[in-house]
């Protein structure tokens, strides 16, 4: 048993301490919690720990743009950390409250769970010193990443939900190709016509997912979040007409997979795979579905922007980069941030087939538009098109509980078995519990 | 191993009491205190891992279970106001309790029954007995992503396998996942599926059984199940019993395969003790909700634990007494 | 029972050969039916994880997963490793934390469990039920404390966080080996005392020996629990190099997007490279479980 003497070279205090960890524990989260203004920047501080999620493809991407600000910034180290996404926010919970959290860290929907809790630096002053304005150089998204009138995240990858159509699909059944100029009632009618019981076609893959019936609560003049003060408004008049919609395609004019349709075409299967299989004619999916789809031999299709309601109104895919409080120099931390986020410096999430760059310029270039590893003839177009018409929900702290909530309250509704009204009454009290409104 | 010869009869013991049961115990006598001090000895890897990692944050997760604590700034002391909103105004934490006591009396007593009997059939000796123990321990031995996956295909409710074999013999099967009424059972059958891995123990306990017992129960004429009734099960009841404890507390901590298989849905149907307090404590950062939903787990896994010790005495056969 | 109170002859060698299988032993049609019908069940999963890893990219794309493969893509077994993940790399590092564990967890939980089963002190019972009661607190809710205190040692992106506790034991091991030790009979115990051994004595060349079945199995459960775990490493390793084969797995799980597909045919290729050498080492292993005739009363020690 030699090695039971061994573990304890450095901190003698710690062995056979009970209640050490308990002491420390306090100690841990006590001190520094009240730090939430701009912490003092340690300029000598030259290593830095960027934490991104993601799988492989993600991986080289963001080590391609870390590779390019090393040659921006010679003397800084930045290390890549990678965390699988299901365990992304757990992993950086515990780097947080043991202090020992990243410089520069990635932030989607989640973001004010940090921000409410004065983990993040607020970085209106460095913007303003960077000459970076968020607005005209992200568009809409630019303003998502605030939170109590300060400025948190840089937007980094947004990426608008657009609409894949099978052309050969279209072509068959004699229905003219979708575009923006699109609302529900020319959608439906195509939707009908695409669909073909006998073939076990749909017309279209559904909504069942928080970013589509989002967007059609917002096309209706709804908001199940409040843009301002984040209160829920899930039954509201606007909201449950748009739900309503959403039960006729599957239930009244059965035009989209069930989950239980779903579940007998193949486990883990969705609408992307339904799409890919010709099962299923349009879709409306983020980015990914490009990469997946060109993959797909014999496969003819292409994308529009989503189609529109009473009003344009679309979600995106996005994420922001971000400074924690535990950051050493959180000054380095943006301007590796500033030059991450630039056209130069997104170019790789453009040209390895990652994502949609949320810088304009970028997205508006033939590197994002036309790019090599694309061979399909398929316009991007529709993109930088949507991205106007990008609603974004406000990022409320409680992100995870509204999810949650949702996914509670809605899973008898997207099989038939309880109605518009009635479901979005019961989550609008599900979300009244769980969300605390700011004034 | 010529060392010690030992001219003990084989079926001396497991019928009566080692003798040094009833012994007089003087308090303390010199050899005593020697024997408990190799005793202090023996455990302390035990006691010093438990004294350094474990305790601190068991005594932190118990304080943290009076307090509201996002985990980033500093806990506030709320008493027992976590304790009491679990318990009489959580919208889902008396149900998610009852999920779990459901699934662990279910489960735990029918995976017991099948362990036993799968291991009764490969301790015989059959052809590719190896191999039928390999196979019967596999399930354990895949990745729970991947097993999660093969599930989403079983559980199907039209094409999967499952509801294919019931329609064979004319039952229409439900929608198992997605059905509040059946999804607790599918869970209950694939932790069935995963019996198998109780049999390694039952197996290695077989194999200490005499097999002069069982060449007397023979000549006495004893049928196969009588054999199996009153020679293998009583040994092997100390396996059984160690079975039984671990499925207990391993039943109520069910995590990975409601986590992945089903998220505790449809509407927390199949939502379990500590799928919630990862919810409460990693999703939405309430810490200390989730450390009071952890204690109060202990205090029910510790009640039925207990229970299960109470009755050991009157099934549980040790050829020598557990001595304290 | 009067066979049996006949001592077995002294040595090994000449143990009394059985001229046929004891009926208890026997496996008929039942038996055989059984098995196969039981081994069937239990073999689909392994077949399912074959025919994936061994689909295209488009057949795991548009989710056309079958239990049958539709695809023999061999190269997906190449490919995994030409992904930019270290996946040799990970695998010795399985290894070196896996073994490290075993051997960590056969010799302090021997030692334990030995010690709760046979030696008499005061407060002992009261310590088991602390033994007991450790495994009744889910461990997802020690893991930030403890998280701290091997980043106070500066264990962080080090194996030691993994490896150091199993050499402290663990409540299953103990409670395990106290179950199986308590079938030795005592007397042998007091023979060997008799005969001049100590406390470590009779653990080291009674007890030891005759519990190497049971500590075979922990050693394969320690294997097969360690090599298959994520969530340790995924909390304290944070470079890659140091990453073991089940966390890169899930690296490979991973997709940037919520309703993104894996990539399941590599998924499952990480799979059975993930279950393949337990299976190995649980079907060669069985023989030293199982096979070995150690029980009390008829041979072993002498």
């Amino acid at each position: 048993m030699s090695l039971t003497s061994s573990p304890f070279p450095r901190r003698g205090l710690l062995a056979g301490m009970g209640a050490a960890g308990a002491a420390l524990g306090l100690a841990a989260c006590g001190s520094g919690s009240e730090s939430g203004a701009t912490p003092k920047s340690d300029e000598s501080h030259k290593d830095f720990v960027m934490t991104v999620w993601g799988g492989e493809a993600d991986k080289a991407a963001y080590q391609a743009r870390i590779d390019l600000a090393k040659e921006k910034f010679p003397d800084y180290t930045i290390t890549l950390q990678l965390i699988p996404s299901e365990n992304y926010e757990q992993k950086v919970q515990t780097m947080i409250s043991s202090k020992t959290g990243p410089d520069i860290m990635q932030v989607a929907e989640n973001v004010n769970v940090y921000a409410s809790k004065k983990q993040l630096v607020p970085i209106d002053d460095y913007l303003s010193q960077g000459g970076l304005d968020l607005e005209s150089t992200f568009g809409p998204v630019g303003a998502n990443y605030a939170w109590d009138g300060a400025t948190y995240g840089v937007p980094d990858r947004s990426g608008a939900m657009v609409l894949y159509y099978n052309k050969d699909l279209f072509d068959e059944a004699g229905v003219d190709y979708p575009s923006a100029d699109w609302d529900w009632d020319a959608f439906l009618d195509a939707a009908k016509k695409l669909t073909d019981p006998a073939k076990g076609q749909f017309g279209f893959g559904g909504v069942g997912w928080w970013p589509q019936w989002f967007s059609l609560v917002a096309q209706n003049g709804g908001n199940v979040l409040d843009p301002e003060s984040g209160a829920p408004g899930v039954n509201s008049p606007e909201a449950v007409e748009a739900l309503q919609f959403a039960y006729d395609l599957y239930f009244t004019h059965k035009v989209a997979p069930t989950s239980v349709d779903y579940s007998n075409m193949g486990p883990d299967m969705g609408a992307d795979g339904a799409f890919q299989q010709g099962l299923v004619a349009m879709n409306a999916t983020g980015f990914w579905g490009v990469g997946g789809n060109a993959a797909i031999e014999g496969l003819n299709w292409d994308i529009a922007p989503f189609f529109h309601g009473a009003q344009q109104a679309v979600s995106a895919f996005g994420s922001a980069l971000v400074i924690p409080t535990a950051a050493k120099n959180p000054q380095g931390s943006f301007e590796i941030i500033q030059f991450l986020t630039s056209a130069e410096g997104q170019a790789p999430i453009a040209d390895k087939g990652q994502d949609v760059p949320a810088n304009l310029e970028l997205q508006e270039s033939d590197t994002f538009l036309d790019p090599e590893w694309l061979e399909a003839d398929v316009d991007l177009q529709a993109f930088p098109d949507s991205a106007d018409m990008i609603f974004t929900p406000k990022f409320i702290p409680e992100w995870n509980e509204m999810q949650k909530a949702i996914e509670d309250a809605m899973a008898s509704f997207w099989l038939g078995e309880s109605d518009a009204q009635a479901t979005a009454d019961d989550l609008q009290g599900r979300l009244e519990r769980v969300i605390k409104p700011t004034k | 191993m010529t060392t010690a010869v030992v001219p003990v009869a084989a079926d001396a013991a497991g019928r009566e009491s080692a003798p040094g049961r009833r012994r007089p115990r003087p308090r303390l006598a010199p050899h005593r205190r020697r024997e408990a001090l190799f005793f202090y000895l023996f455990i302390s890897p035990w006691a010093i891992g438990f004294l350094v990692f474990l305790l601190g944050p068991m005594i932190f997760s118990f304080y943290l279970s009076f307090t509201d604590w996002d985990s980033f700034t500093a806990p506030v002391w709320v008493g027992l106001d976590n304790y009491i909103t679990l318990l009489t105004d959580d919208p889902i934490f008396l149900k998610v309790m009852g999920n779990t006591a459901f699934y662990s009396l279910i489960s735990v007593p029918l995976g017991m029954v099948v362990s036993l009997f799968i291991a009764n059939l490969l301790n015989k000796k059959v052809r590719f007995r190896k191999l039928f123990r390999t196979l019967v321990y596999l399930p354990h031995l895949i990745p729970i992503v991947a097993v999660a996956l093969i599930f989403q295909m079983v559980f199907a409710p039209e094409a999967g396998p499952l509801n294919q074999a019931l329609a064979l013999i004319g039952i229409e099967g439900p929608n198992w996942l997605m059905d509040a009424r059946w999804v607790k059972p599918a869970l209950i059958l694939m932790s069935l599926w995963q019996a198998g891995g109780g049999t390694i123990l039952l197996l290695a306990g077989m194999n200490g059984i005499p097999k002069e017992l069982y060449e007397a129960a023979e000549i006495d004429g004893a049928s196969g199940f009588r054999q199996f009734w009153s020679v293998t099960f009583p040994q092997l009841t100390p396996v059984i019993f160690f079975n039984l404890i671990m499925g207990i507390i391993g039943s109520f901590q069910v995590f990975a395969q409601v986590f992945i298989l089903t998220g505790g849905g449809p509407d927390n149907a199949s939502q379990m003790a500590v799928p919630m307090l990862f919810d409460e404590a990693f999703r939405f950062y309430h810490m200390g909700y989730g450390s009071a939903i952890a204690w109060i787990l202990f205090v029910v896994i510790m009640i039925f634990t207990a229970i299960a010790f109470a009755t050991s005495g009157r099934w549980v056969f040790y050829e020598s007494e557990v001595r304290s | 029972m009067s066979a049996t109170t006949t001592l077995p002859a002294a040595s090994g060698a000449a143990r009394r050969t059985r001229p046929r299988t004891l009926s208890a032993f026997r496996g008929g049609p039942f038996t055989y039916g059984m098995l196969v019908i039981l081994s069937a069940i239990f073999m689909v999963p392994l077949v399912f994880v074959v025919s994936i890893a061994l689909a295209s990219d488009s057949t795991v794309s548009t989710g056309q997963l079958t239990i049958l493969p539709r695809d023999w893509q061999f190269s997906n077994f190449v490919e995994i490793f030409r992904t930019s993940l270290p996946v040799g790399r990970f695998m010795i590092n399985s290894v070196i934390i896996a073994v490290t564990s075993a051997i960590g967890q056969v010799l302090s939980s021997s030692l334990v469990g030995y010690a709760f089963a046979r030696l008499r002190a005061p407060g002992k019972k009261g310590l088991f039920l602390i033994v007991i009661a450790t495994m009744m607190v889910p461990a997802q809710i020690t893991m930030i404390p403890q998280f701290w205190i091997f980043s106070e040692l500066g264990w962080v992106d080090t194996f030691l966080p993994l490896i150091v506790p199993q050499f402290f034991s663990n409540a299953f091991n103990i409670f395990l080996v106290r179950q199986f030790v308590t079938r030795i009979p005592y007397e042998m115990d007091e023979a060997a005392s008799i005969d001049g051994l100590g406390f470590f004595g009779i653990y080291v060349r009674l007890i030891l020996p005759m519990m190497s079945p049971i500590l075979i199995a922990i050693a394969i459960f320690t294997l097969t629990a360690m090599w298959g775990d994520f969530m340790g490493p995924l909390i304290y390793i944070n470079s890659e190099e140091k990453m073991p084969l089940a966390l890169g797995v899930q690296y490979l799980t991973s997709t940037s997007q919520e309703l993104q597909t894996p990539p399941w045919n590599l998924i499952m290729v990480g799979s059975i490279f993930l279950s393949l050498p337990m299976i190995v080492i649980y079907y060669f292993g069985q023989k030293y479980m199982y096979e070995m005739n150690l029980s009390a009363g008829s041979a072993g020690v002498k």
